[in-house]
């Protein structure tokens, strides 16, 4: 029995030991866990885009010559799906670090389990507050919604100053834009306006008419939508149908271009504040538009750029790692790779398609610029542009 | 900053029940006959198709294929254009005879094995609801998650909303919530003609009241339990497209919650009762409409609790008896 216990100790010994020796992939593989199906696969399929694009200019010249590879896991668009990509992704696929989740809501869910397994995560579109108190090993390319959004109610005011009265919408069921929508009410109070309607709705809600016939009834010049793009788009779409014809601010949920087939030519004019312009004039922003119209011939999204920005933020931050350690990535042990990766992503400062940005020790993005652009549908409704506001 | 006085709120009241009365009959229309196709289905073989939300949904996606055909950006069809379109009429009559045709094959896939057998009655509840499951992920893989629109002018070169003048207010409705409620009149209104005054209908009817004797008299059981589920298919598919047009297709789980709906209304109307179902639909329509905008995010829980409510008090729906008048 005494040898049996024994064996069994050592057994374990040997496991744990094997786990904490293991070393890091060739091609060094980085996890992106977005969403590639439900309503989310809407912003998540652009940023696998931009992740696409990343990985394949930055493997020009890679990690000092060690290639980078991307492995996808599919969180769908709810909290337990993102839970078991991030499972996998740290567990079965060794990442170094991970690109994702979609949204907020499923960050506050899945994050903690990499911040407890001391995975670094970068976020490419959570903005909601709170994400960074998740833990150490949480950052993100996604600036505050409190820093983005109240630049569109600027927009709106300057675009049009006799607008005093405002109704809010927002999804209820979705953390962002809670968030979002307490960072809009604020800035409606700063601007003196009148906050004469106040509604929610679910993300999965198709018919909207109740909450637009209350908005119309309530006599507003303009209207400020928190959602996701196929229900904040519906919302639109029904509002326009309806008569609406003030002005229209939308969230960070319409930062897409899978909202113009949503609303169609009812998305023209809605004002949407952005983290990103594809005019925005340093090199590594005219590389990704070069390929992405290459690939697509338009503009990218904010999605795309922000999720070309995490992985390029992972893929320089492998190559401090390697200068502060003088080993190759592949020859460091997974987990020490993590830690230090973690400590590089923080340190320095990175000329992206966002320009040029840093991560404080929180994780939080330092980020310069700012935009606001107009959604400009063509005549059939069917094509549609983010034209950048002067 | 309110300073209108009590009466003034009176008539601005009326002009907000009027509003909400007309955007509850509209939506409540279709949920009545959406849930026709459970009632029509449960009146036959006592059993509910936990399928026909499926068929719900499928039936949109056939309309937005024939209307439309233009796919979006994930799917195996992503990209794909259909070389031709039709016109909306008659996509949405294609688009339901097709969901008619799947209904007929849920029955043959789904049911009539198990029928076949005596098996129990759940287990084909069960079945019903996987053969849901395996449509809408074949949807997906098909079509992928994305919303699908129908364009503005589906309909033709219409006003978008009509809009009335009311005590100084203005009751606005769009034109598809006034054109889904007209369609779904007509088609209720050729259901009840083919329900009451066939001969399809008269043998339905037979059968729903007891299959045993209706074969004794030569009635062909298995055929008219076929046009039963064509019949109920054809309803789901009508239902979709409607709401489809309306709303968009929000992804292919986007019958779940008219499923859920379409339950509700036939629980509310009275299990397997026409007139019930009918009733059933545009009561949760109106209860939706009526939840304050304020809580509209609650409205389906408002519209459930309602349900509960009523069940307490009479557990055999609104219009349900003893006797219930069945197909």
């Amino acid at each position: 029995m005494k040898q049996l216990v024994f064996f069994f100790v050592f057994f374990l010994i040997v496991c744990i030991s094997t786990t904490y020796a293991e070393k890091t992939g060739d091609p060094i593989p980085i996890g992106i866990g977005v969403a590639q199906t439900s309503n989310v696969a809407l912003f998540g399929q652009e940023q696998i885009i931009g992740a696409k694009i990343a990985e394949k200019l930055f493997n020009a010249t890679g990690v000092n010559g060690t290639k980078i590879r991307l492995v996808y896991q599919d969180t769908g668009g709810d909290e337990a799906g993102t839970i078991n990509a991030f499972q996998n992704l740290i567990n079965q696929e060794k990442v170094v670090a991970i690109v994702g989740p979609t949204l907020s809501q499923q960050a506050f869910s899945a994050d903690p389990i990499a911040n407890r397994l001391k995975v670094p995560v970068i976020a490419p579109s959570n903005t909601a507050k709170g994400i960074l108190h998740i833990g150490e090993y949480i950052g993100r390319v996604s600036a505050p919604v409190s820093r983005v959004a109240p630049n569109a109610i600027k927009q709106a005011l300057k675009q049009d100053s006799k607008i005093k009265r405002v109704a809010v919408l927002y999804a209820q069921n979705d953390a962002y834009s809670v968030s979002e929508t307490g960072t809009f009410q604020e800035a409606v109070k700063s601007h003196n306006l009148m906050l004469v309607s106040l509604q929610k709705f679910m993300t999965t809600d198709t018919d909207f008419t109740t909450q637009a016939t209350a908005v119309l009834s309530a006599n507003v010049d303009m209207v400020i939508i928190s959602g996701l793009a196929a229900d904040g788009g519906n919302l639109v779409k029904q509002l326009r149908q309806l008569g609406f014809k003030g002005t229209i601010v939308g969230g960070n949920g319409f930062n897409t271009a899978n909202v113009f087939p949503v609303c169609g030519k009812s998305c023209d004019g809605i004002l949407v504040a952005q983290a990103y312009s594809p005019e925005a004039n340093n090199p590594t922003n005219k590389a990704f538009v070069a390929e992405y119209h290459n690939l697509y011939k338009k503009d990218p999204p904010q999605f795309s750029a922000q999720a070309y920005t995490a992985v390029q933020v992972i893929a320089e931050a492998l190559r401090k790692v390697e200068s502060v350690k003088k080993k190759k990535i592949t020859q460091l042990e997974l987990q020490v790779v993590r830690e230090e990766l973690n400590k590089a992503i923080r340190t320095g400062s990175y000329i992206t398609p966002l320009g040029e940005i840093s991560l404080d020790r929180t994780g939080e993005i330092n980020q310069k610029m700012f935009y606001v652009s107009r959604i400009k549908m063509d005549a059939a409704g069917k094509v549609g542009n983010f034209v950048i506001m002067k | 900053m309110q300073e209108d006085n009590f009466p003034c709120q009176d008539i601005m009241t009326a002009v907000d029940f009027l509003q909400n009365f007309l955007n509850g009959i509209s939506i409540g229309s279709v949920y009545a006959i959406f849930a026709l196709g459970y009632t029509l289905v449960f009146s036959i073989l006592g059993i509910i198709n936990f399928a026909h939300s499926a068929v719900f949904t499928l039936g949109a996606y056939l309309t937005y294929s024939l209307a439309v055909g233009q796919f979006g950006i994930s799917g195996i069809l992503a990209g794909f254009r259909i070389p031709f379109q039709l016109s909306f009429p008659i996509s949405l009559l294609i688009g339901a005879v097709l969901s008619g045709i799947t209904g007929v094959l849920v029955e043959r896939c789904a049911f009539r094995p198990l029928r076949a057998r005596d098996a129990d009655s759940l287990m084909a509840l069960v079945s019903s609801l996987g053969v849901a499951l395996v449509a809408v992920n074949v949807i997906q893989y098909l079509a992928g998650s994305e919303i699908y629109s129908f364009p503005a002018d589906v309909y033709g070169d219409i006003r978008p909303a009509i809009m009335f003048h009311v005590a100084g207010k203005v009751v606005v409705i769009r034109t598809v919530q006034v054109i889904i409620f007209a369609v779904s009149m007509v088609i209720l209104a050729i259901l009840v003609y083919l329900i009451n005054f066939t001969r399809i209908g008269k043998a339905l009817r037979a059968v729903a009241e007891n299959t045993s004797t209706s074969s004794l008299l030569g009635i062909n059981v298995d055929r008219f339990i076929l046009y039963t589920f064509f019949l109920s298919g054809f309803l789901g598919g009508i239902a979709g497209s409607l709401v489809g047009t309306s709303f968009g297709i929000a992804g292919p789980y986007f019958g779940v919650t008219y499923g859920l709906k379409g339950l509700a209304v036939i629980v509310l109307g009275g299990m397997g009762s026409v007139p019930g179902t009918v009733f059933g639909g545009l009561i949760i329509g109106l209860t939706e409409a009526f939840v304050p905008s304020d809580y509209s995010a609650y409205k389906e829980a408002v519209a459930f609790a309602f349900l509960l409510i009523v069940l307490l008090v009479r557990p055999q729906g609104l219009l349900g008896q003893s006797q219930i008048h069945k197909v």
